[in-house]
């Protein structure tokens, strides 16, 4: 049952929240955006009658009718060409891509229209769009359904690129990239999609693209992360606390751009890093955020940078649980880093 | 009566000059000379800027010489400025048959200042908003999924537009095509794929690009109608595109029209001697007996208002008297400096790309018109 159902719930007011799964966030976003503005159209494989494979968009169609929520040929390339299409005309499409792990068919449509097309065409035409679309592991996927392809999208100069891990942000920044004026790659940490719970406020407000969150404050190192991998940071940093070690633990919500800001004015007071994500650790995303550090930070550094990520090998299928990041070995970095 | 999926292309007028079905009254010889003078205006274009190119002025261009009927007799069927046309990379000639000044493609092709696109493409990619011209892509046929979307905008916004996709043959190989044919057909969109078949991607030939007889036929498969033309017959072109923009239009969904034609010049600078690598003096000579402007001539000729050759010579004249002012106009704007190189990147500069900027500018000089 989505919250807006919840009879409950119905009718509260602007300031009131109650408790929402992540996908339940993410529903309630794409409905609220909906009833706002009529440009806004909602359209992806099985996003009708079905709701989405995981039921993102459950509902929907029902209530905005099939102009508004509709299913498209499976094919990734219209998707996200006919959005780029969708966007140059006035609209504000927002497209599901089933799987992250799929969007290699769409992939020059990012790159070459909706990535370019403000630039190219110096300012006369633009794609504000937003590409919804499941990633990473932890539901037995094997590597087809299980992939964390974000700095791929990182890497092009012309889109942004966000990934919720609490229900607020997904709300937030769903409504963000929606009424943003650019091209925005929604990233949505697939095993969060129920595990995650959390407060949502039932008003309308939007969360930044762009800035990070302080999820604990500490003082001995910061624990740097986003997306799937944050339950088990805080999960390491309140490990840690057990011992005595106070971890900061930020989650950077938005890679491109990213709040370099946020993580350096921490890592300033801390003096020492550890950087989780579950991506393939060569030219992860994380990276460039160790560079800016060593960069900025070198002088006030106690441990070099400590980076926990994917392995360099295809998502396994059975090995799913030890291929991810969990608790331990985040820990396990953070002593690393404060033994130095 | 206008037919899909026919064998042969479809034919108002011979290579001769002749008729060969009735001439409709509107191709009266004052329009007729109109088509005459688009033509001509486009194909000496080309001609100035190929010399352009050899002078170093511009770094790349595709010419479309030889391809005249089929973008001439398509700007003419369309609503200028009020349907939507995602074009590829060899549409000069489609643009300044819509009204879009040599000013504009010219100061796109030297990158000044002038430019509408602020420099930010390889010559010959321009786009132009008041025209609803879009700004073209080089990788080929990832217009075509954007078109369809456009089409299902205008469907769902319910306007009276259309939305107007070209390509080459080439570009009907491409995943992207499909992706996009098939969107609008399924979707029943308002949108007019138009394929320039010049049978050449760059020193591939058609044969060897597919193994279908025709492109035209291939519509069939996204349930939409597919029409062959005459490429070089700007009558049959005309004729077709009224009545195929005009189903669409009406809501009947997408088609395809295939205009069979052929690139008389090279494929750009890339192969600027085609003869001597992948193709014969003998198959050019064969195209270019087949020409749309000398068409023209000859059907002038046929309804006994011939061109003076004089008033031909003259208006070549014109013509590069108007190149040449649009390129030393365009020049004197002079070029974009480092100033805009950030700009356009997104609706907002990011704090990343203003840190970028301040590093560029302790490392260059301040230079005069940065701001285009």
């Amino acid at each position: 049952m989505t919250a807006t159902q919840n009879p409950a719930r119905a009718g509260a007011g602007a300031g009131e929240t109650r408790t929402l799964t992540l996908i339940q966030a993410v529903t309630e976003a794409m409905r609220e955006e909906l009833a706002r503005d009529e440009r806004v159209v909602v359209f992806g494989e099985d996003v009708g009658a079905r709701g989405g494979v995981f039921l993102a968009t459950a509902g929907l169609q029902a209530e905005f009718g099939r102009a508004r929520v509709f299913d498209t040929p499976l094919s990734e390339a219209s998707i996200v060409g006919a959005a780029v299409g969708m966007a140059v005309r006035g609209m504000r499409p927002i497209a599901e891509i089933q799987f992250a792990d799929y969007m290699g068919p769409g992939f020059d449509q990012l790159i070459s229209q909706a990535a370019k097309i403000r630039y190219r065409s110096g300012g006369q035409f633009t794609a504000p769009m937003v590409i919804r679309t499941p990633s990473g592991g932890g539901v037995k996927g094997g590597h087809h359904h299980s992939q964390s392809p974000e700095s791929y999208f990182a890497h092009t100069p012309g889109l942004k690129v966000v990934m919720p891990s609490t229900p607020y942000d997904a709300k937030g920044l769903l409504k963000a990239a929606v009424r943003g004026d650019d091209p925005v790659i929604y990233f949505e940490p697939k095993r969060l999609y129920r595990a995650a719970k959390g407060e949502v406020p039932t008003g309308d407000y939007t969360v930044e693209i762009g800035k990070g969150a302080v999820r604990r404050e500490g003082r001995d190192l910061t624990l740097i992360g986003y997306g799937g991998v944050m339950p088990d940071a805080e999960r390491a940093a309140a490990a840690l606390a057990a011992e005595g070690v106070e971890a900061e633990v930020i989650d950077l919500r938005s890679l491109l751009p990213w709040d370099r800001e946020l993580v350096l004015e921490s890592v300033s007071r801390t003096g020492r890093a550890v950087l989780v994500s579950e991506a393939p650790r060569t030219a992860n995303f994380m990276g460039e955020v160790a560079y800016v550090i060593q960069e900025e930070l070198f002088d006030q550094l106690l441990s070099p940078v400590v980076q926990v990520a994917g392995f360099d090998i295809p998502y396994p299928y059975v090995q799913d649980k030890i291929y991810l990041p969990g608790p331990n070995r985040i820990a396990a970095a953070c002593v690393q880093a404060l033994n130095y | 009566m206008i037919q899909p999926f026919t064998s042969d292309p479809l034919r108002w007028v011979s290579e001769d000059g002749q008729p060969i079905r009735e001439l409709p009254a509107r191709f009266t010889p004052e329009l007729l000379r109109e088509l005459h003078r688009q033509m001509v205006r486009a194909r000496e274009f080309d001609k100035k800027l190929v010399t352009l190119l050899r002078q170093g002025r511009t770094t790349f261009y595709a010419q479309a010489s030889g391809m005249e009927g089929t973008q001439v007799g398509l700007a003419r069927s369309l609503r200028v400025g009020h349907d939507w046309v995602w074009p590829y990379y060899r549409d000069h000639t489609l643009g300044l048959a819509m009204g879009i000044s040599m000013m504009d493609i010219v100061s796109q092709c030297l990158g000044t200042n002038s430019d509408l696109c602020r420099g930010r493409q390889m010559p010959h990619h321009f786009g132009v908003a008041d025209k609803r011209f879009v700004s073209i892509s080089s990788s080929i046929a990832s217009q075509v999924p954007p078109a369809a979307g456009t089409a299902m905008a205008q469907k769902y916004l319910g306007t009276d537009e259309i939305t107007v996709c070209t390509f080459g043959d080439g570009a009907t190989s491409e995943g992207d095509w499909h992706a996009g044919m098939n969107m609008a057909g399924a979707s029943g969109a308002p949108c007019l794929f138009v394929c320039e078949n010049n049978q050449w991607a760059i020193s591939t030939h058609l044969r060897e690009q597919t193994a279908s007889e025709t492109i035209h036929i291939k519509a069939k498969a996204y349930g939409m109608p597919g029409y062959y033309v005459d490429g070089n017959d700007i009558v049959a072109v005309m004729e077709v595109m009224e009545h195929v923009a005009g189903r669409v239009r009406a809501g009947e969904g997408p088609a395809l029209v295939e205009c069979l034609t052929y690139r008389v010049g090279s494929h750009s600078n890339a192969d600027a001697d085609a003869e001597k690598q992948y193709r014969t003096r003998e198959e050019v000579a064969e195209w270019e007996a087949r020409d749309p402007i000398t068409r023209v001539e000859r059907l002038l000729e046929h309804l006994g208002a011939p061109i003076d050759p004089q008033e031909i010579r003259d208006l070549v004249a014109a013509i590069h008297r108007e190149v040449d002012e649009a390129v030393r106009a365009a020049e004197a704007t002079g070029q974009p400096g480092w100033e805009i190189m950030f700009e356009d990147v997104y609706a907002d500069k990011p704090v990343h790309l203003e840190r970028q900027e301040d590093f560029l500018r302790a490392e260059q000089p301040a230079t005069v018109g940065g701001r285009a």
